[in-house]
């Protein structure tokens, strides 16, 4: 299985290398069976990749110690879904998965556009042929996952560190990864508009839609990791600006970018060079995330071991940024608007201002990311930048983009007066400033910046409300019908900005469990004898005794608390602390009562055996739930975004006929 | 390495040859749309431009019914936007006359 699978790698790196020359030669000589021929070979090297994977997730199942990547991240205690899971555990192993992604993703627009898109299909192949090249030769040759183990071969492996042994790491990191790997066809295609000098709308609509799926993906992998370290890591939050958690949060923000001027873009010809910056952007940035988890030189919870990677992964975000730089100065005559901003009072100037808060936020964790490595390769000190830093940048950058998002969808292109500006903000602005002043009437103004969140954010929802209802309103005037018809017809013929305007919801119960939590959050630590209570924020705990329970792979202390809330019974709760003897690892099993008002947080930080008593950390984080509900809605409103619009393909097409028609 | 090992890497590389061969010894069925002139291509942007004008008309239009925009800005961004659509089409004309095409090609989409 590891020399078949290891065959399998070198054959991917071989074809990759072929489809890149095969490409360009396509493109030049302008070659049809030279191209097909390229596709053929991006295709067989994604077959080579899911042998290669398979190869690798028999070897995990079967407990074949002799192979390091099984020998170091699974031992005969770990249940088979972890052990599967370990194969994006280890670095060798991740670095497949990432590999496997990009060539499915390269197969899947080879297959896409077999009849489509044909002069910019060989420079979209020789992109996306390169860094299959790149990261295939990585893992062939310098990071191989069907490495031996060196010296004799152990009887038991090392085991999976215990933080990775949760049902959410089996999704997390797949998720994020297709997230940053299919970034890639976007750029691809930006590059291959560059080199043929087609920077009209087809590219755009190209992959438009790709980015939305990498967005999605980049968007739900971190909220399925927030929800991984909210419920695993034991610390009682969901977000601690890891600088892997930054990596992930950089190409998306730089991603919602272009969702955005692309917009401008089409409606008026305008942004064209910002667009393409921001897709050569967010693709160097989720590289540079590659980088982060692959080169050891951040210590993270996420990150890898020190290894050779980093530096050749280096060079590739630097021919990323330099080839791209140069084709778009080459280009700069094709990309010049075709009109100017006529007014800061206007649709296009708010996607510009909202353009520029998302890439300051993501310069501002850039640089928290990056200022402690160079301050250690300058000075030789390491620096930390820690949570405070970055609350600063995401209150001063992220209130104006809560604001604009309210603002954006409500204002019209080109200028709006003065009048306009009343009538349609009259009821959203009053509506905020009421919120505001009886939430401070509440006893919420103890903290500035969240009475302004809670306040904007009823803003932004009254003029989502607002334009679901006066667009399903106009819908019912002309075409009659139930307002639930009218609102799925108004969604149906709309998808693209009222499946926005669902994502900007899922961004406002997002912004509320965020500010709840973080600004209005209770915590708690005492040490309780049997019988002993503890109160916080309405919640009685009072601890009964400790229980025990083992498994084949650990053994778990508990302390059984009962919980109330006023006069009402809550039930048990049974934080604990695991032993996982293989690992030679303890962890904090904390034990969460979720409710839509708040959740009661416990963590058993320590326990006396002598004299009975346990050390707890109790947090009620108001109103957590919404952020798991943001993600639930943030994914329908992704979907009736992302779903294809058969007429815009039809447009498309029609344009296409005209032209060769009248040439024919 | 077994001998089965042997066989199923033999039997992987000479897949892969075989898939990357195919184009050229499988005859070439000529699919797919063909590489456009530059002539061609200007032609289409301004295709392009002309749907985006008639697509923000649209909008334009619905703004005004759910009262997004006044009526004076109604009138006025539409007197520009059909201003800028006999531009395009003026354009259109002209290059059509330009490359001696005979064939008018304005209709308004349909879709809408």
């Amino acid at each position: 299985m590891a020399a078949l699978g290891s065959v399998a790698l070198i054959l991917v790196f071989a074809l990759a290398a072929y489809a890149t020359v095969a490409a360009v030669l396509a493109a030049r000589r302008r070659d049809r069976r030279l191209m097909r021929s390229a596709s053929n070979a991006v295709l067989a090297a994604f077959a080579g990749c899911l042998l290669a994977c398979f190869c690798l997730l028999v070897l995990l199942a079967r407990h074949d110690f002799s192979i390091a990547v099984v020998a170091e991240h699974t031992s005969r205690q770990l249940p088979l879904r972890y052990r599967l899971a370990a194969l994006w555990a280890s670095q060798p192993g991740s670095l497949l998965l990432w590999l496997t992604v990009l060539c499915g993703a390269a197969a899947l627009v080879v297959l896409q556009n077999r009849h489509r898109n044909r002069e910019l299909m060989p420079w979209v192949v020789a992109v996306l042929g390169c860094l299959m090249t790149a990261f295939s030769g990585m893992s062939a040759f310098i990071s191989p996952p069907f490495a031996k183990v060196v010296g004799a071969v152990p009887a038991n492996g090392f085991g999976l560190d215990p933080a990775l042994q949760n049902p959410y790491m089996t999704a997390h990191p797949p998720t994020l990864y297709m997230g940053y790997v299919t970034l890639a066809v976007p750029f691809a295609f930006a590059m291959a508009a560059l080199v043929t000098g087609r920077t009209d709308a087809r590219w755009l609509l190209a992959v438009r839609r790709w980015t939305l799926f990498s967005w999605m993906c980049l968007g739900l992998g971190m909220l399925l990791g927030a929800h991984w370290a909210y419920v695993e890591i034991g610390w009682g939050g969901y977000w601690g600006w890891d600088p892997v958690e930054n990596a992930a949060l950089m190409p998306w923000l730089a991603a919602t970018a272009f969702l955005h001027s692309v917009m401008v873009q089409e409606k008026k010809g305008m942004l064209k060079v910002w667009n393409m910056v921001l897709v050569s952007g967010a693709f160097a940035l989720s590289l540079f995330g590659t980088f982060l988890t692959r080169s050891g030189v951040v210590s993270s919870i996420h990150s890898f071991v020190q290894s050779d990677v980093g530096g050749y992964l280096l060079a590739m975000i630097a021919v990323v940024l330099v080839v791209s730089t140069a084709l778009i100065i080459w280009r700069l005559p094709l990309l010049r608007s075709e009109h100017r901003l006529e007014s800061v009072v206007s649709r296009e100037a708010t996607f510009l201002f909202n353009n520029l808060l998302l890439l300051a936020l993501a310069f501002a964790v850039l640089w928290g990311v990056v200022f402690p490595i160079l301050s250690e390769a300058v000075r030789g000190v390491r620096s930390t930048v820690s949570t405070p830093y970055y609350d600063f940048f995401l209150v001063v950058f992220g209130l104006p983009l809560l604001f604009l998002i309210g603002v954006g969808p409500m204002i019209a292109w080109r200028r709006a007066s003065l009048g306009s500006l009343v009538r349609v903000f009259r009821w959203p602005a009053l509506s905020a400033l009421a919120a505001g002043a009886l939430l401070a009437l509440l006893g919420l103004g103890s903290s500035w910046a969240g009475l302004t969140a809670f306040s904007l954010c009823v803003f932004v929802a009254i003029t989502i409300g607002l334009e679901f209802a006066r667009g399903a309103s106009a819908r019912r005037a002309l075409e009659g019908g139930s307002w639930p018809r009218a609102l799925v017809g108004l969604i149906g013929r709309n998808r693209r900005r009222y499946g926005g305007y669902i994502v900007h919801l899922s961004i406002v119960l997002l912004v509320l469990g965020v500010t709840a939590s973080s600004a209005y959050s209770s915590v708690a630590e005492t040490t309780l004898r049997p019988g002993q209570s503890l109160h916080l924020a309405g919640y009685t705990l009072t601890y009964r005794h400790l229980a025990h329970s083992s498994n084949t792979n650990s053994t778990t202390t508990m302390a059984v608390l009962d919980a109330r809330r006023g006069d009402s019974t809550l039930g048990q709760l049974t934080p604990g602390r695991r032993v996982y003897p293989v690992e030679q690892r303890v962890t904090n099993e904390v034990d969460i009562r979720s409710g839509l008002r708040g959740d009661l947080y416990t963590i058993l930080e320590g326990v006396d055996p002598s004299g009975g008593g346990v050390t707890l950390k109790v947090l009620v984080n108001p109103m957590v739930s919404l952020i798991w509900l943001a993600g639930a809605v943030f994914l329908v409103g992704g979907l009736i975004a992302i779903w294809p619009d058969p007429r815009e393909a039809r447009q498309l097409a029609r344009r296409y006929a005209a032209v060769l028609a009248r040439e024919a | 390495m077994s001998v089965l090992v042997v066989i199923a890497v033999a039997g992987l590389v000479a897949a892969a040859v075989l898939v990357v061969a195919w184009p050229f010894v499988s005859p070439d069925r000529g699919e797919g749309e063909p590489a456009l002139t530059s002539h061609q291509i200007e032609r289409i942007e301004l295709l392009e431009r002309r749907d985006a004008l008639y697509a923000s008309l649209r909008d334009l239009e619905q703004e005004a019914r759910i009262g997004k925009v006044d009526a004076a800005e109604y009138e006025d961004e539409r007197r520009r936007l059909r201003s800028e659509v006999a531009q395009t089409l003026g354009r259109l004309d002209a290059l059509d006359s330009k490359h001696g095409s005979e064939q008018d090609e304005t209709a308004l989409p349909r879709e809408g």
